[in-house]
C-alpha cells in the first residue's frame, strides 16, 4: 500500500504538510471543525433558542435575521439545525460504538482463530447481513419499542457485519505481516504477540475504519427517527426535522432542504477523511 | 466445479436456516413471558389464545422451534396480530408495488452507474480527469445522501416547482419516476464506485494496451472489452444490492405516500404486530440469500479463473 | 456500432421526453363543463381521499368521528336533523313524545328493508338497541347515548315505543345519529365481527358496503331499492353514483397531490398551507362545513396533581397567546374558541367570548402563589426538585388536521413564557382505554362526536362520562348541573344551565378550548352534491353526490 494519496494534488502553495492532503480532505475538515465548535458553543454561533417558536414569522422563506428561514410554528432553522448535530451525531456514535465492540470482537476472533472459527464466525456475519440493515433495525425496533436508547441499539445491531467483517480482514492482514512472523519464529508465546503486535495494530485500524463507517449510521439514525421511532418532537434531530417539514413541503422548502444538507455534508466530510486516512496508513477497507 | 456449486447452494441453505433460527431466538430472548413480549401493548379479546396457538406457547421449546421452521417451509407466515388475518394475505395484496419500485430503481441503478463509470473511469488527464473527479465526487454526494432527502428535492423541482410528475400515490409509471430515481441515485453512487475501482484495476491490465495499440476506439474498448468486468462487482454485490433496495424501498414508499410492503412494515413496528414485522424480514432474508447464492454460483461460471483452483 | 450506440441513445430520448408529457398536471381542468349541467346525471364513480382508516365500521361501537360519515353510506337512522336544529322523518314517519318526557313513540315507514332482505320494522328497532346494551360498553359512543333508556315495546309491527327510566332531552337528537342506526338482525344475530367491515354489515343505507381492502380503500356499491331518504334530503330514491370509494391516505400533502394529478375526486381534510392549490382555481372546487358542535379542547384532569391545583390550571390556560397560534398555523381557516361548544351550536355561551387567555403576566403569578418558584437548568419551573410537568396523551388513530402542530406551538409558548413543561405524547388508542379505565389520565385532547349539547357535556365533564366516569372525586358543582340538565326538556332553563356547565368548565380551567374545527373539503369541478350532515359534523355521505358524464 502506498503511503501518498492517489488522487492529483492541485498545485496551490500550502505549508509543508498540507501539501500532501488533497484540497477536498481539507475543506472537509474544515467542515467538521466548524461544526465540531458549533455543537460545543451553539450559542456563540446562534443567538436563538431552538426550542422557542415565534408564531407569528412562522415559516420564513431564509433571510438576514434567520439564515435558514423559520419552520412550520416559528422556529429558527438555522439553530435547530446546528443544537440538531448533537442528537444525530451523537445517537450515530453510540450506534457505531456498539456495532463496533460487537464487530471487534467478533472480527478478530475470526481473524486469529482456526478455520472452523473463522467459518463461524463469518456465518455470524452471513446471516446478520442477510436481513437489510432497515429491516433488522426495524424488526429489533418492534420489541424494544420507540425511543433514542433502542434505535442507537437497533442500528448498531444492523451494523454489525460491516465492521466485523474490515476487522477481520484487518486482522488476517497483521496476522500475516512481516513482524509478527519475524516475533513468532523468534519464540514470543501466542498471547504475547497477540497482545503487543496484533492487537495494537487492528486497533489502530478502528478510528480510521469508524471514520468512513459514521457516515451510515448517522443516515440510518436519520432515517429511523424519519420514521417517527426514535427522537420525538420537539427534539431537533435532523431526521425529525425532515419529517416535520414534510408536509409543508410544497410552500416551504427551507424546513427540509437545510437538515438534509447538514446530514449529506457531514456524512461526505466523514468519508472524505476516512478513506484518506485509509490510504495513508494502510488500512483496509473491505 | 460441481463441488463449489454445491458448497454455495448448501451454504445459502446454512444462512437461511441460521436467519430464521436467529429471528426465534430473539424473540424467546427477550426478557418477559413471551405472550406479553409478542402481544407488546396490544389487548385485543381473544389476542393472548391466538398467540398462545400460534407458537405452541404450552409445548416445550424444542417443539415450539420445529414446528416454527415446519410452518415457514411451508410458507405459513403465521397471523398477524392486529389484523387478525394471515399475515401472507396482508403482505401478498401489497407486494407488486414494492416488486415494481424496487425492480424499477435497480435496473436504473445499474444501468446509471454503468454508463457513468465506463465513460469516466481511468482517466488521468484532460477533460477526461475532470469528468472523472464530478463523477467521483456526484457517486460521494449521492451515497452520502439520505435516500428521503433526495426524495425531497426531487419533489421540490419536478413535481412543485416544474410540475413534471405527481407528488404520490401509485397510478402507472409517471407516479414511479419519482420514487425509482429517489431510490436508485444513492445505490448507483456505490455501484459506480466500484465498478469504478474494478475498472481502473482492468485498465491497468496489459491486454488494454494491446488492444489500443490494435488502433480500437477508447469507446468501442471500453464498451467491448472493458464492460464485462465492471459488470462483476454486480455480481458480487447483487445481495447487498437487493438487501439495500428492499430497505430503501420502505423509506421511499413512506416518503412518497406509495401503498406497498414498507406501508404495511411501518404500521406494524409501530403497533408492534410482530407476525408482519417478522414475516417481512424473514421474507427479506430469504430473497437475499437466495440472490446472493445465485449469484454465487453465476459468478463461478462466469469468472473463469474461479473454475479450477 | 456507432449506429446501434447512436439508436438506442434516440430512443432513450424519445422515451424520455414523453414521459415527461404525459406526466405532467393530469386533465382535470374542466372549466367549460363545471359551468354547464345543473341537472343530476345519474352513474360514474367516485372516489374519495380522507385521512382516517376506520378502525371499526360498526356504529355501535366507533368512536372515531372520521369513520361516522363514512358509514352513513350504508346506515340510516329513525329522524334526520336539519341545519336549523328540527328533525325530519326518516325511517320514521312520524313520532310523538309523551308528556312525562319518558316514552317516545316512532311510526315507522312499512317500504323499508335492509340489503340482505329482512324487512325493516318495529322488531330491527328493538332488536339494535337490545342489541347496543347488551354488547357494548356503557360509555362508548352510542350506548352513552342510552343511559336513561329503559327498554323497547313493539306496540305493532311498525310502531315502536322507546321506553325511558327517566325524561332524557337529548334522545331525539341521538336518534338521528349515526351511533344509533340500524344494522339487519339477521347480521347481528350472526355475530360476526361487525367491526370488521365488508359485505357482512348490512345496513338500509343507500350503498352497500361491498369490500373492505385494510390498509387501502373501503368500496361501496348503489343499492338500488332505495325509496327512503330523509325528508331533507337532496333527493329521493336511489343513489346517482354507481360505486365509492374511500381511499386511506393519511397524509395531508399525499391527499393533496392525488387530488391535483387527479388520481382522486374528492379529498377531505385540505391543510391550510395547501387551500390555495383548489381554492378558486380552475378545474377545482374548495368547501368548508360549518364548525363542529365541539371546540377541539385539552381537558384536563383536574382530581391528578399538578393540575388539581386551579392556579396551574389558570396558568396553563391564560399562559399563551391562542389567537397569534391558531392563526398562525391554520392560516384563517378556523376561529379560536372560546367554550368547549362550538359558536355555531344554539347552546354555545356567547359570553364567554373574550372572558380569559393569553395573560401571561396573570399566569406567572399564579404559578409564584402556588410555590412553582424554583427553575431547573432548562428552564421549567419547580417546586421541591419535582418539575411543573404535565402530559398530553393523543391517540394517533384521532391526530388530524394539524392539531399535532397546533399543540406543539403552544408547548413551546408554555415553554417560554411560564416555564410549565407540557408534554405530548402520541399514545395507541388502547393506552388511552388503559388511562380511562383508570382514570389515570392527565390531558385528553379532542373534539367530541356530535350529539346534543347536554349529551356532550355529559360526556366530557360528566360524572359518567367515558372521560370521568373511572374518577372518584370529580367537580360536583359541574356534575350536578350536568345531570340535572339531561333531565330537562329542550328550553331556556335548560339552555342556562348547559350556559352555566360550560362557564364554569371555562373559569375553573376544567377545559382549555382551542379552536373550532371545520372540514375542509377539495374536489374535481366535475363533482357536484357535496353537502354537509349537521348531526354529523362533517361531510355528508354520497348519497347526494354526482359526477359530469365525461369527469367522473
Amino acid at each position: 500500500m502506498s503511503d501518498l494519496p492517489l488522487s492529483p494534488v492541485s498545485p496551490i502553495a500550502r505549508p509543508g504538510w498540507a501539501s500532501r492532503v488533497p484540497v477536498p480532505v481539507l475543506l472537509a475538515a474544515a467542515f467538521l471543525a466548524v461544526l465540531a465548535f458549533s455543537m460545543a458553543f451553539p450559542r456563540v454561533v446562534t443567538p436563538y433558542d431552538p426550542l422557542v417558536s415565534d408564531v407569528a414569522h412562522a415559516m420564513q422563506p431564509p433571510d438576514a435575521t434567520h439564515w435558514f428561514g423559520t419552520d412550520r410554528i416559528g422556529r429558527d432553522v438555522f439553530s435547530r439545525v446546528i443544537y440538531g448535530a448533537r442528537y444525530s451525531l451523537l445517537i450515530g456514535l453510540s450506534s457505531m460504538i456498539v456495532s463496533l465492540l460487537v464487530g471487534l470482537v467478533l472480527g478478530v476472533t475470526a481473524g486469529l482463530g482456526r478455520r472452523a472459527v473463522d467459518e463461524g464466525a463469518s456465518r455470524v456475519f452471513d446471516v446478520l447481513s442477510a436481513f437489510p440493515p432497515v429491516l433488522l433495525s426495524l424488526f429489533v425496533v418492534t420489541f424494544l419499542g420507540q425511543g433514542i436508547v433502542n434505535m442507537a441499539v437497533a442500528v448498531g445491531i444492523a451494523g454489525i457485519p460491516k465492521f466485523g467483517r474490515v476487522l477481520r480482514s484487518q486482522t488476517l492482514g497483521v496476522r500475516r505481516a512481516d513482524y509478527v512472523t519475524h516475533a513468532v519464529t523468534f519464540g514470543m508465546s501466542r498471547a504475547r504477540v497477540f497482545v503487543r503486535h496484533i492487537l495494537p495494530n487492528v486497533l489502530a485500524a478502528v478510528p480510521v475504519i469508524a471514520t468512513i463507517d459514521i457516515g451510515s449510521a448517522i443516515i440510518a439514525v436519520s432515517a429511523l427517527s424519519f420514521l417517527g421511532l426514535g427522537p420525538q418532537p420537539p427534539t431537533p434531530e435532523w431526521g425529525v426535522m425532515l419529517a416535520e417539514g414534510r408536509d409543508v413541503l410544497r410552500v416551504a422548502w427551507w424546513p427540509s432542504v437545510f437538515p438534509g444538507m447538514a446530514i449529506t455534508l457531514t456524512v461526505m466530510a466523514f468519508s472524505l477523511i476516512g478513506k484518506f486516512l485509509a490510504r495513508v496508513y494502510g488500512v483496509r477497507t473491505r | 466445479m460441481v463441488r463449489k456449486i454445491v458448497t454455495r447452494l448448501l451454504t445459502g441453505l446454512l444462512v437461511l436456516w441460521l436467519a430464521a433460527s436467529a429471528a426465534f431466538v430473539a424473540i424467546h430472548a427477550l426478557p418477559g413471558r413471551i405472550e406479553d413480549v409478542l402481544a407488546g401493548d396490544l389487548s385485543y379479546p381473544g389476542l393472548r389464545e391466538s398467540i398462545a396457538a400460534q407458537w405452541g406457547l404450552d409445548h416445550s421449546l424444542p417443539w415450539q422451534y420445529g414446528r416454527f421452521l415446519l410452518r415457514l417451509a411451508h410458507g405459513d407466515l403465521g397471523i398477524s396480530f392486529v389484523m387478525q388475518q394471515p399475515v401472507l394475505a396482508v403482505l401478498g395484496s401489497q407486494l407488486w408495488p414494492t416488486v415494481q419500485l424496487a425492480a424499477a430503481a435497480g435496473v436504473l441503478a445499474i444501468v446509471l452507474a454503468l454508463v457513468v463509470a465506463t465513460s469516466t473511469a481511468g482517466f488521468s488527464g484532460g477533460a477526461g480527469a475532470w469528468a472523472s473527479r464530478i463523477a467521483s465526487t456526484l457517486e460521494l454526494a449521492f451515497t452520502s445522501t439520505p435516500v428521503f432527502w433526495l426524495g425531497m428535492l426531487l419533489l421540490i423541482a419536478f413535481s412543485f416547482h416544474w410540475r413534471l410528475f405527481p407528488v404520490s400515490g401509485a397510478a402507472g409509471w409517471c407516479a414511479l419516476v419519482l420514487p425509482a430515481v429517489t431510490l436508485a441515485l444513492p445505490t448507483a453512487g456505490v455501484l459506480s464506485q466500484v465498478m469504478r475501482e474494478a475498472l481502473e484495476t482492468t485498465l491497468d491490465k496489459p491486454f488494454v494496451m494491446t488492444v489500443r495499440a490494435r488502433g480500437v476506439s477508447e469507446a468501442a474498448l471500453r464498451v467491448r472489452h472493458v464492460l464485462r468486468h465492471a459488470l462483476l462487482p454486480v455480481v458480487t454485490l447483487g445481495g447487498w444490492l437487493i438487501g439495500g433496495l428492499l430497505g430503501g424501498a420502505v423509506i421511499t414508499e413512506k416518503m412518497f405516500g406509495r401503498p406497498g410492503i414498507g406501508s404495511v412494515t411501518l404500521a406494524a413496528v409501530t403497533s408492534q404486530d410482530v407476525p408482519v414485522v417478522l414475516a417481512v424480514v424473514l421474507l427479506a432474508a430469504f430473497v437475499h440469500v437466495v440472490m446472493s447464492t445465485l449469484l454465487d454460483v453465476a459468478y463461478l461460471f462466469i469468472d473463469p479463473r474461479l473454475r479450477n483452483s | 456500432m456507432k449506429a446501434v450506440h447512436l439508436s438506442l441513445a434516440g430512443l432513450a430520448a424519445v422515451a424520455f421526453v414523453s414521459i415527461l408529457s404525459g406526466c405532467g398536471k393530469s386533465d382535470s381542468a374542466q372549466t367549460g363543463l363545471s359551468a354547464q349541467a345543473a341537472k343530476p346525471v345519474s352513474g360514474g364513480t367516485l372516489t374519495w381521499g380522507v385521512t382516517t382508516e376506520p378502525a371499526c365500521f360498526d356504529p355501535h361501537r366507533s368512536s372515531q368521528q372520521n369513520a361516522f360519515w363514512v358509514e352513513r353510506n350504508y346506515i340510516d337512522s329513525l329522524i334526520s336533523k336539519k341545519t336549523d336544529g328540527t328533525y325530519a322523518p326518516w325511517l320514521a314517519k312520524s313520532w310523538s313524545v309523551a308528556d312525562d318526557g319518558k316514552s317516545y313513540t316512532f311510526n315507522l315507514r312499512d317500504d323499508v328493508h335492509f340489503t340482505d332482505g329482512t324487512p325493516f320494522n318495529a322488531a330491527a328497532v328493538k332488536a339494535n338497541f337490545d342489541y347496543i346494551l347488551n354488547n357494548v360498553s356503557t360509555t362508548s359512543a352510542s350506548a352513552s347515548l342510552l343511559v336513561h333508556y329503559d327498554h323497547a315495546e313493539v306496540v305493532s309491527p311498525y310502531v315502536v315505543r322507546l321506553v325511558m327510566k327517566q325524561p332524557d332531552s337529548t334522545t331525539l337528537e341521538s336518534l338521528s345519529s349515526v351511533k344509533l342506526g340500524f344494522i339487519s338482525p339477521k347480521a347481528l344475530a350472526e355475530n360476526h365481527d361487525l367491526c370488521g367491515g365488508g359485505p357482512g354489515v348490512v345496513g338500509t343505507g343507500p350503498f352497500v358496503f361491498s369490500a373492505y381492502q385494510r390498509g387501502q380503500a373501503a368500496v361501496f356499491a348503489r343499492n338500488a331499492d332505495y325509496r327512503w331518504a330523509p325528508g331533507n334530503a337532496q333527493h329521493q330514491g336511489a343513489a346517482y353514483l354507481d360505486r365509492v370509494t374511500y381511499r386511506f391516505l393519511p397524509e395531508a400533502a399525499v391527499r393533496t397531490g392525488a387530488l391535483s394529478s387527479g388520481q382522486v375526486d374528492l379529498i377531505e381534510g385540505v391543510q391550510p398551507t395547501d387551500a390555495s392549490v383548489f381554492d378558486k382555481v380552475d378545474g377545482f372546487q374548495y368547501l368548508t362545513g360549518p364548525s363542529a358542535t365541539t371546540s377541539f379542547t385539552l381537558n384536563i384532569n383536574y382530581t391528578v396533581a399538578p393540575a388539581s391545583d386551579v392556579r396551574v390550571r389558570r396558568a396553563l390556560r391564560d399562559g399563551f397567546d391562542l389567537d397569534a397560534i391558531v392563526k398562525s398555523v391554520y392560516l384563517g381557516t378556523v376561529q379560536r374558541a372560546w367554550s368547549n361548544i362550538g359558536p355555531d351550536n344554539a347552546d354555545y355561551n356567547a359570553a364567554l367570548k373574550g372572558s380569559w387567555g393569553n395573560n401571561v403576566a396573570a399566569a406567572n403569578k399564579l404559578l409564584d402563589e402556588a410555590g412553582w418558584t424554583q427553575r431547573d437548568s432548562e428552564g421549567f419551573r419547580t417546586k421541591d426538585g419535582k418539575r411543573l410537568s404535565i402530559e398530553i396523551g393523543y391517540p394517533q388513530p384521532y391526530v388530524r388536521d394539524s392539531r399535532d402542530v397546533l399543540i406543539r406551538a403552544i408547548q413551546s409558548a408554555l415553554r417560554q413564557n411560564i416555564g410549565l413543561d407540557l408534554g405530548l405524547r402520541i399514545n395507541t388508542a388502547g393506552d388511552f382505554a388503559n388511562e380511562k379505565a383508570t382514570g389515570n389520565w392527565t390531558i385528553y385532547p379532542n373534539t367530541d362526536n356530535p350529539s346534543d349539547v347536554a349529551m356532550e357535556l355529559w360526556d366530557m365533564l360528566g360524572d359518567q362520562g367515558f372521560l370521568y366516569n373511572a374518577i372518584r372525586n370529580p367537580d360536583p358543582t359541574i356534575t350536578d348541573a350536568i345531570n340535572r340538565a339531561r333531565l330537562l326538556p329542550v328550553g331556556d332553563a335548560r339552555r342556562q344551565l348547559l350556559a352555566d356547565v360550560q362557564k364554569r368548565a371555562v373559569d375553573q380551567a376544567f377545559i382549555v378550548p382551542l379552536f373550532a374545527p371545520a372540514y375542509h373539503l377539495a374536489a374535481k369541478s366535475s363533482v357536484h352534491g357535496i353537502g354537509f350532515e349537521p348531526e354529523l359534523d362533517g361531510p355528508a355521505s354520497s348519497y347526494d353526490i354526482w359526477v359530469d358524464k365525461q369527469g367522473g
